[in-house]
């Protein structure tokens, strides 16, 4: 059974022009619709995030700002960023759509969730908006189900690196957030060595990649540095920041990735899941319509039943060393940190914290 | 205090950033320090979907125009946000001492923290930070 959180963003929010555009909805849409799930197919709206659900992840005056500025029409938000006179309600909708999700399959017990919104949010912090992303998404839905005493795991698959939901549970260690990503790239942010706060250290993982990686390099991120410390971590829940940008038809980056790969990526994070009915899939970026149309139907094909792949599976990219250095490099930092942390312990101020294993 | 020996300014074409090059190379003519202009490229300007502006040259030109030898003015472009971009040019053994950023970026709203780069990076930046108003 699929649920599908939404479609929020397929007209409202639109910047003319610019590649988050409300077609890319149009193309997630198109893509479900090619896998004839019939009545396995269950669509939820997205009701809008209340200003509680939004404060546990960001900051009043961020809200009330931004609030305010898409009230007024809106304009550019950076260089990358717009918003207009609709941003602020599809944001508001794309943000409460994955809470509907977790409602549902809570109730059913099974299926898989697709939340299919647009602003997308992963690189929304605490206190600002930025990379095409207002508000974020799934930081809204982690962090409501860490609050109900689940633990979570945020996969982040985009080509981006999902600084925003770094920094939002930098500190919070019932949320582990992994991202594989382009590396250099934007925003900057997401390298190996960035672990987590004092009190969530290895509660952040990264897995850097150079352009070119195909999705051999991917999957062994997955099996070899990710899943391990996923196993560790124990979740209750697995989020997926579900981007389509690492897709080698994508403008603007250099991945190369096919639809395929999206659909070994999605089978890769299903086996996180604890059990069925804890698996929910945020859209992120794709720019590509085409793209985004063949990878939404090889993901959610694989989660669903439906094996069909129109694309081959990528092998040969460059990135084998990169995955396996980043988990040196990770593990390092994770030692250094807690060295830090429990050099730092005196008999005034006794170290309590228990040295995590992921 | 040790005299910084590398100051960094963030540089994106508009007026504030050009107002905070101005202020960084005079200092750093003034100190004989090594100027860094950082150019942060974001999601569209990677993608050519941005115009790329002819920004080093009128950077280095303004450096000269406060005193700045062209030798000693690096000019640094990295894929990234802002904020991101200046800290890692802070980082490491050759990193700059002290980073220098206009009060508002291209696309930053007066007023609002909707925008803003210098708030951000003076509450996470590991060495000094000037934040250069407009005259």
């Amino acid at each position: 059974m699929l649920i599908l959180a939404g479609p929020v963003g397929a007209h409202e929010h639109d910047g003319g022009s610019h590649p988050e555009r409300p077609a890319r909805v149009g193309a997630v849409l198109q893509g479900i619709a090619d896998l004839h799930l019939g009545s396995d197919l269950l669509t939820v709206d997205a009701p809008p995030a209340t200003r509680n659900d939004l404060l546990a992840v960001h900051d009043a005056q961020y809200l009330d700002e931004l609030e305010a500025f898409s009230r007024r029409g809106g304009g550019e938000l950076d260089p990358d960023t717009y918003v207009t006179g609709t941003s602020w309600d599809a944001a508001l909708r794309a943000a409460g759509a994955g809470l509907a999700a977790v409602e549902v399959l809570r109730a059913r017990g099974e299926g898989v969730a697709f939340v299919a919104v647009r602003p997308p949010g992963h690189h929304a912090e605490r206190g600002r908006g930025m990379g095409f992303c207002l508000l974020n998404n799934v930081a809204v839905t982690a962090a409501a189900l860490a609050s109900s005493g689940a633990r979570v795991v945020v996969v982040d698959w985009d080509v981006h690196h999902g600084n925003g939901t770094q920094e939002i549970f930098w500190d919070e260690p019932d949320v582990l957030y992994v991202s594989t990503h382009q590396w250099p790239l934007y925003p900057g942010t997401g390298r190996p060595e960035e672990v987590g706060g004092v009190d969530a250290i290895g509660a952040t993982l990264n897995v850097p990649v150079p352009p070119g990686a195909t999705g051999d390099v991917l999957r062994q991120a997955m099996d070899d540095v990710i899943a391990p410390a996923v196993e560790s971590f124990r979740p209750d829940w697995v989020l997926v920041s579900c981007g389509y940008d690492a897709h080698r038809a994508d403008p603007l980056a250099e991945l190369a990735l096919s639809s395929a790969d999206f659909a070994a990526l999605a089978r890769g994070a299903a086996a996180l899941a604890p059990s069925p009915g804890r698996l929910v899939l945020f859209l992120e970026g794709g720019y590509d319509l085409q793209a985004i149309r063949r990878s939404t139907a090889a993901t959610l094909g694989a989660l669903v039943g439906d094996a069909a792949q129109p694309e081959e599976p990528t092998f040969g990219g460059p990135g084998s060393e990169a995955v396996r250095t980043a988990g040196r490099d990770r593990k390092r930092a994770i030692d250094e940190a807690w060295d830090r942390v429990l050099g730092a312990g005196s008999l005034d101020a006794p170290v309590t914290r228990r040295r995590s294993t992921y | 205090m040790r005299t910084p020996r590398r100051i960094a300014v963030g540089y994106d074409g508009s007026p504030d950033s050009e107002a905070a090059l101005r202020w960084a190379a005079s200092l750093s003519a003034a100190l004989r320090a090594t100027l860094r202009v950082v150019h942060a490229v974001g999601l569209l300007e990677h993608a050519r979907l941005a115009p790329l502006a002819a920004h080093e040259e009128r950077a280095r030109a303004l450096a000269a125009e406060e005193g700045m030898g062209d030798a000693r003015v690096e000019w640094c472009v990295f894929d990234g946000d802002p904020g991101s971009v200046l800290r890692r040019a802070a980082e490491g053994e050759d990193g700059a001492e002290l980073l220098v950023v206009g009060t508002r970026g291209a696309g930053a709203h007066p007023g609002s923290l909707l925008g803003s780069t210098s708030l951000g990076l003076a509450e996470r930046a590991q060495v000094p930070v000037v934040v250069v108003p407009v005259p």
